[in-house]
């Protein structure tokens, strides 16, 4: 054994030190002083908080809005992960396949991935306006009349999960690249035993790309649940009613609005364990296909 | 003829909500709503775009913006490439582990870190400056980006790097004169997409930036949104200034990450 392979788990771990300190202030650290606050009075303007045990928990289950706003989530949820994996997935293996030109259809789908998010929600402002928008417009050229997208709750979710189906250009590449990966020779043999395009796809790029695509979808549970605050803050700031307050909305609000410190760590510390247990739930099943070993 | 009619369909569908960014940013202010849908607006005009820096101070928050990504992007690069050689030189086995604590991380959902992160930043008397913006820096701007350095330095041998230590190198040595070389465009490519995403981050300028002369331009367009929330042209012109850096920055990358075969693409460095 040479000096520099016995040395070597340490070098690694010293070029990991910065990401690691800075994940353990930045995120861990917060995140437990978010368990402690849930159990104290602090509002975010003074500086002493008091410890008042449960009442937090208690105003947590009498909380309309709270009820709400775990719908307006759970809901979003199921609409916007299987658009955004699908979209995602289809697209990366439909893709994957060298053609002239073929970098370009790419670029096109990994363009809205780069529109700041900000702009990417005010664009969808104007493309779904009633009376202006160009999806109505496109919609009148095949005699529907239009919607008021943002105005009714259930087009106003659906509006939502439509837009973040475009920005889905990480999990794009990592499908590309994963894809590429395979052993040509697999297809080529199954080619030669009669498989065709649907059977390759479901007998070996599937199950070939099942640890990734595993990764991809908690990946994308835990994004769905966070990142939706910059769409839903400009796009609909919650409304209608309360349709679109997910909990990144409503957390904001208590916090920043409301001076709610406490109660909206008790609410994040809630959700917290909502996501693990979503993780959790879906890596279990995961397990039993044995896809995982 | 049907290998490119689906993925032509399909790439207009993505690129069709620029397309109608840069049109609604042409049209005339206070038009009627067109009566069908238009490919162009009759008589299309820029003038939207001379308005803008006449309601906000344009050129203020794009230098402000430019300022922050000029610190922060490096930054990001630094941390992505540090993590990613760190990942490298694991075990394979120690490499799973730490990326399951990664992800195990990675649960902890942001909104959980706001409230509490602000109170740390309060504390230490940084709000209302940069320094809190550069915290998604530290953290490598996105696990992705740490992926894609440990993607491309899995393409550095094994035998180089002890051959560089048999001759006395440091790790940080071999880290920045081995390694780095080597990845040159994985380096393009993870420089290009944390630009995006400084260039793009609103909500941490909308927590911790108060005094409206620091705003950075997400910030702007937002506030501009508030100001005039119907004047569509000059919104869609606004859009189309947040968006034009972040697109032309990415087309230099497109080559490399959206290659044939992106593997080789990250890790080409020095010979092509």
């Amino acid at each position: 054994m040479s000096n520099g392979r016995v040395s070597r788990p340490l070098t690694a771990w010293a070029f990991l030190a910065p990401y690691v300190v800075a994940v353990a202030l930045l995120i861990a650290l917060p995140a437990l002083l978010n368990v402690g606050y849930a159990f104290t009075d602090h509002t975010g303007l003074t500086r002493d908080p008091r410890f008042v045990g449960l009442d937090n928990a208690r105003r947590l289950l009498a909380d309309g809005f709270l009820a709400d706003s775990i719908r307006a989530s759970a809901i979003h949820l199921a609409l916007a992960v299987p658009l955004r994996l699908l979209a995602a997935i289809g697209l990366g293996l439909l893709l994957a396949a060298p053609r002239p030109g073929g970098r370009w259809f790419r670029v096109a789908v990994y363009l809205p991935t780069v529109v700041p998010d900000v702009a990417l929600a005010v664009l969808f402002l104007w493309v779904l306006n009633p009376l202006y928008g160009p999806l109505n417009q496109l919609l009148g050229l095949f005699g529907h009349p239009g919607m008021n997208w943002l105005a009714e709750p259930g087009s106003a979710r659906l509006a939502v999960a439509l837009m973040l189906a475009f920005p889905i250009g990480e999990g794009f590449i990592v499908v590309l690249a994963a894809r590429r990966m395979l052993d040509g020779r697999l297809y080529e043999a199954a080619a030669l035993e009669g498989c065709g395009p649907f059977g390759q796809l479901r007998r070996l790029t599937l199950p070939l790309l099942a640890p990734v695509l595993l990764l991809l979808a908690v990946r994308d549970t835990i994004l769905t649940l966070q990142v939706n605050f910059v769409p839903a803050y400009v796009l609909t700031d919650g409304r209608p009613a309360n349709a679109t307050l997910y909990l990144p909305v409503y957390i904001f609000d208590q916090v920043f609005e409301f001076s709610g410190f406490a109660y909206g760590a008790m609410i994040t510390s809630v959700l917290m364990v909502v996501t693990a247990v979503i993780i959790t739930a879906l890596l279990l099943m995961v397990r039993r296909w044995r896809v995982l070993r | 003829m049907g290998r490119f009619l689906v993925p032509a369909a399909f790439a207009a569908l993505f690129a069709a909500p620029l397309w109608f960014m840069v049109v609604g940013s042409l049209r005339p202010a206070g038009l009627p709503p067109p009566r069908t849908f238009e490919v162009l607006p009759p008589e299309p005009t820029v003038a939207a775009y001379a308005r803008l820096p006449e309601l906000i101070p344009l050129f203020r928050y794009l230098a402000n913006s430019a300022l922050v990504v000029a610190v922060a992007v490096p930054l990001t690069v630094i941390v992505a490439s540090l993590t990613g050689f760190g990942l490298r030189l694991l075990t394979p086995v120690a490499r799973r582990r730490a990326v399951l604590g990664l992800l195990a991380v990675l649960l902890v959902p942001v909104t959980a870190v706001w409230a509490t992160r602000f109170e740390l930043f309060r504390l230490a008397g940084v709000v209302d400056t940069y320094v809190p913006l550069l915290a998604p820096a530290l953290l490598a701007g996105s696990p992705f980006l740490v992926l894609l350095y440990a993607w491309s330095f899995g393409g550095v041998p094994d035998t180089q790097l002890g051959a560089a230590r048999l001759e006395g190198a440091g790790w940080l040595t071999i880290w920045r004169r081995v390694a780095l070389p080597q990845v040159r465009p994985a380096t393009l490519a993870v420089g290009v997409l944390a630009f995006t995403l400084h260039w793009s981050n609103l909500i941490d300028p909308l927590l911790y930036l108060q005094s409206g002369d620091r705003y950075t331009y997400p910030l702007g367009l937002q506030f501009l949104r508030l100001l005039n929330p119907t004047d569509w042209p000059l919104l869609m012109a606004a859009c189309v200034v947040a968006t034009a850096p972040c697109v032309v920055v990415f087309l230099l990358a497109q080559r490399i990450l959206l290659n044939d075969d992106p593997l080789a693409a990250l890790r080409s460095g020095g010979r092509r």
